[in-house]
């Protein structure tokens, strides 16, 4: 009779032999492996009203005693006058180093840093933000401070002025860094005439004071013009009734926003020269693209991870992998939110390859209007899109942040949902047409910042070329 | 006490001894698992997404390359990302004997070009002409960026690598059911990398030193200062190396980098995310389990020498002033170094600390000041203050004013508020460190491979806890004195534009 230890004992030595028959390893091959499939649905925040018409988004998860919160708020430098640019910016950064009506700034910094608590505040083009983040134990006093920065913010005149010493000093450095000398001039050619095409002054900075900001703030800043998501370590319920005590008596006010007329849709072709003394030529092209409304939105997508959106892409693989022209090539499209957005080019290379590199770059780009992406490159560029989507989700107060925003910027309901099925439909022909729309790499407007000594031919190879001369802070 | 009775007081045993959830840090929640050929795995199970950020470490960095070799830690982290024996080739054994060919012609150029001016130009221009005919040639056998295809087809995200003084680090985020095809790509990686397109990519990684080094004044003015502090140590060149070394390097120099130290006792390896800790540690055992391990990384021997006197070096660059200060400081873990952590904090930590109210608030000198510790942490090394001066006040006149508050910590105690303020910032960095797979994973990789256990992390504010205030005092009057100090500028050049 076997008993039962003999018969584990069978049991152990089949077990065994089982593992030992696996050795050597078995291992698979990456080029054919398959996978079981990814369970996976959009995470789901709560959606609440408060009385006085502030919408609050919220997201329990107990993993850590932390709490975020973000406020978006209806407010933006497209709404700042013309002779003070750079008033929204340091209007959102005050609100929070100027103190609140009831503690001083000195005694904000300290109790928040003493608690470990963070609140930050800016202004944006097209949105205002003001973060929170605590410590569950400490989160009744932080969020009375929030709540103080966001409703009664006192912008005392000290620092209203350290805040614009600080921003003249940094418009002072702006032409250090070429990059930054390239990025900004191609962003103001491209919305020529337009409030997302203007850039601070020193004289706009120096025109800014503390009644601007003030009224900035009182003109914008009501309950109905906010939506707040939270996530982490709380019980909704209690919550609610935390931020009905905080934001309840805030009183709903209707905002009178000024007219923004929407930007051009075609650039004015150009080719701007910034004359700096480096080894490496900046460069940048870029023409106005869509807004999230445009169904090509997709296909642009597709579209541009194959010309430049990756390691894999076509910009990629030939200016860098092949000639080793550069380290940095990419091709973006940035899909615009409110309005029209632009779609953008980049490289840096040494003096000697500049005109070679653009060269290259209008060509690669003219490549994909001239013939189909083959089969590979558009399931290679689906299947990245659908299958890293997921990564837009890796965390709590990422989810709840962008079902806010989706609201803040009225995207149509199932924009998510449906985003994986919308590209799975794009076609060969989907993305031939888009590129013959969108890209017009010889009618576009292209910044150079270099050396132009060192050029392996002049610029104006390419046509007529317009100088912009630095200078300090204007 | 009958069965039932036992089981209700476990269960109360149980409730007192378990912390809530979020209680349990990161000590509870770490699972270690060390393979017979030397390889560390750490892993820590996160179910907040279906994701996994996957992080290689290996123990070597620049500071680990020879004079010949300046450079090459960071052009191999490049060259791995070319394919194996297998992937990124059509056929390997058709590839290799033009590989070969390739590594011949660049071997008699290179000898060539270091003759420098004696050098016979006619021959160079006639073996560059060969190598670009060559190098194109191999290119048919090439399949483009094979690893970056595969991982992206299949969701992989923020598919990278960095190299840097102490270690190089490999690094991807992949949707959980897809962490096999990340044992299966990085376990061929580690033994049978080839590193073709090696020219091409040679020049890449010029323009990335351009890019970052040369074209931006704030990180020549590093690169000088930290050549400058160190004469002796390696730490002292930059981790990309210099224009010129980087033109020397060959691919038999990087092979025999990688064949010296590539192996899994060099390696740390993160998986934190949406794991199954002992499915995953029987699939690490199946991939990595069979690599032999090699040259373990030995110590460098260069010792910096005491800094004889005050260093005080200049660049001038087509930019606004900038300031560094830097004192010389014992490596990571080290009882001092914990004293190093709270002046950190201390002096540039936030809107309270010291630096920042004097100099920015107050005095409004300077717009932006921070404190740091570099170059590296294995070996002895720099705490280091950055500032931007506000005009028309001078660098000079910032360091005058730092100066002044360096000179406060070795007369005047810090508060016990202040200590415990800085005791709240790390609990509160505690948690949040842990809300990422990939700062997670950053974590654990780059604590276990400096300081030798990923335990540093937990055991660092109970170290920090037990500075006292005569520890600061006596730190400052030890370390922060003028023949420790170095100080860097960047001057504006004569008829730079305006």
């Amino acid at each position: 009779m076997i008993t039962i230890f003999t018969r584990l004992v069978i049991l152990l030595a089949a077990i065994i032999l089982l593992v030992s028959c696996a050795s050597p390893a078995v291992t698979a091959n990456p080029r054919t492996m398959t996978f079981p499939p990814l369970q996976f649905e959009v995470p789901r925040s709560e959606r609440v009203v408060l009385g006085n018409g502030m919408v609050v988004y919220m997201l329990e998860d107990h993993e850590l005693p932390i709490v975020s919160m973000t406020a978006y708020v209806r407010v933006g430098s497209i709404y700042e006058p013309a002779d003070k640019v750079g008033l929204a910016g340091l209007t959102g950064a005050v609100m929070r180093s100027g103190g609140t009506r009831d503690t001083p700034p000195e005694k904000l910094d300290a109790e928040l840093e003493f608690m470990a608590s963070h609140i930050e505040s800016g202004i944006g083009a097209d949105s205002g933000n003001l973060s929170m983040t605590t410590l569950t134990k400490n989160l009744d006093r932080t969020l009375e401070l929030y709540g103080q920065v966001l409703m009664t913010p006192a912008f005392r005149e000290d620092r209203v002025k350290l805040a614009i010493n600080t921003s003249v000093e940094a418009l002072r450095r702006e032409n250090d860094d070429p990059k930054g000398v390239a990025d900004r001039e191609l962003n103001k050619a491209l919305y020529a005439g337009h409030p997302l095409g203007r850039h601070p002054t020193i004289a706009t900075v120096k025109n800014i004071g503390r009644v601007d900001m003030e009224a900035f703030h009182r003109r914008y800043y009501h309950p109905n013009s906010v939506i707040l998501a939270i996530s982490g370590d709380f019980r909704k319920d209690e919550l609610l009734k935390r931020l009905t005590a905080t934001f309840g008596s805030w009183a709903k006010k209707e905002v009178d926003f000024p007219r923004i007329d929407e930007p051009s849709t075609r650039v004015k072709p150009e080719i701007l020269f910034v004359r700096k003394d480096v080894s490496q030529s900046v460069i940048r092209m870029g023409e106005m693209g869509i807004d999230k409304n445009n169904p090509d939105m997709y296909a642009l997508r597709v579209m541009n991870y194959i010309l430049g959106g990756g390691f894999t892409s076509r910009l990629t693989q030939e200016i860098r992998s092949n000639q080793g022209l550069a380290y940095n090539v990419e091709s973006e499209v940035n899909v615009g939110q409110r309005f029209i957005g632009t779609i953008a080019d980049e490289t840096e290379t040494k003096s000697e390859s500049t005109v070679r590199t653009v060269t290259l770059l209008r060509n690669i780009i003219a490549g994909m209007a001239a013939a189909p992406v083959t089969d590979q490159e558009l399931s290679l560029a689906k299947d990245a899109i659908i299958n890293s989507f997921i990564f837009g989700f890796t965390k709590p107060e990422v989810v709840v942040g962008q079902q806010a925003r989706l609201e803040f910027y009225g995207y149509p309901p199932g924009y998510l949902e449906k985003y994986r099925d919308n590209i799975a439909r794009v076609t060969k022909d989907d993305v031939l047409r888009v590129a013959h729309t969108y890209l017009h790499p010889n009618a576009a407007v292209l910044v150079v910042v270099g050396n132009d000594k060192q050029f392996d031919k002049p610029l104006s190879t390419f046509g007529p070329v317009r100088e912009i001369k630095l200078e300090i802070g204007k | 006490m009958n069965a039932l009775q036992r089981f209700f007081f476990l269960s109360i045993l149980l409730l007192i001894l378990v912390p809530p959830c979020f209680g349990a840090g990161l000590a509870d929640k770490v699972r270690e698992h060390t393979l017979n050929n030397g390889l560390k795995l750490l892993m820590v199970e996160r179910h907040t997404s279906p994701t996994v950020a996957a992080w290689i470490r290996f123990k070597v960095g620049s500071v680990d390359e020879r004079s010949d070799e300046r450079g090459l830690a960071h052009l191999l982290e490049h060259m791995l990302f070319k394919g194996t024996t297998t992937l990124g080739t059509t056929d390997y054994a058709a590839e290799k004997p033009l590989l070969d060919k390739i590594e011949e012609t660049a071997q008699e150029m290179m000898a060539e070009q270091a003759k420098r001016e004696k050098g016979d130009a006619k021959r160079i221009g006639e073996l560059k002409k060969e190598l670009d005919r060559l190098e194109a040639e191999a290119e048919k056998y090439v399949v483009k960026e094979e690893f970056s295809v595969i991982y992206s087809r299949n969701g992989g995200a923020g598919y990278n690598a960095f190299t840097a003084k102490d270690g190089t680090t490999y690094l991807i985020n992949i949707p959980s059911n897809k962490l096999e095809l990340w044992a299966a790509i990085e376990s061929d990686r580690m033994q049978n990398a080839v590193l073709r397109e090696f020219y091409t990519e040679r020049d890449v990684v010029a323009e990335e030193r351009r890019r970052s080094s040369e074209a931006e004044p704030m990180g020549r003015l590093w690169e000088t200062f930290q050549a400058a502090e160190f004469m002796a140590h390696p730490y002292g060149q930059p981790t990309i190396g210099w224009m010129s070394d980087i033109s020397f390097l060959s691919r038999a120099k990087a092979e025999a980098f990688l064949h010296k130290y590539y192996a899994p006792n060099n390696a740390i390896v993160a998986i934190v995310g949406d794991i199954d800790p002992e499915a995953t540690i029987a699939l690490v055992e199946r991939y990595f389990g069979n690599i032999p391990p090699k040259t373990p990384v030995g110590p460098v021997e260069t010792v910096e020498p005491p800094q004889a006197g005050e260093k005080r070096v200049e660049v001038m660059g087509d930019a606004e002033p900038q300031l560094l200060i830097a004192f010389h400081k014992p490596a990571i873990a080290h009882p001092d170094d914990y004293v190093f952590d709270v002046i950190d904090m201390l002096l540039s930590e936030g809107r309270t600390s010291r630096l920042y109210k004097k100099l920015v608030v107050e005095q409004q000198l300077a717009t932006e000041v921070g404190t740091f510790t570099g170059p590296g942490s294995r070996y002895p090394n720099l705490f280091v203050i950055e500032a931007t001066p506000r005009a028309p006040h001078t660098a000079a006149e910032v360091e005058k004013a730092i100066e002044a508050e360096l000179e406060r910590l070795k007369t005047e105690p810090v508060t016990d508020r202040e200590l415990q303020q800085i005791l709240n910032t790390l609990e509160y960095e505690e948690y949040r460190q842990m809300s990422s797979n990939g700062g997670l994973a950053r974590n654990l990789t780059e604590y276990e491979a400096v300081t030798g256990s990923w335990r540093y992390l937990i055991e660092h504010r109970q170290k920090v806890a037990k500075v006292t205030p005569a520890d600061v005092v006596r730190v400052a009057q030890k370390y922060l004195v003028e023949e420790n100090r170095a100080v860097g500028f960047i001057m504006k050049k004569e008829g730079a534009q305006q």
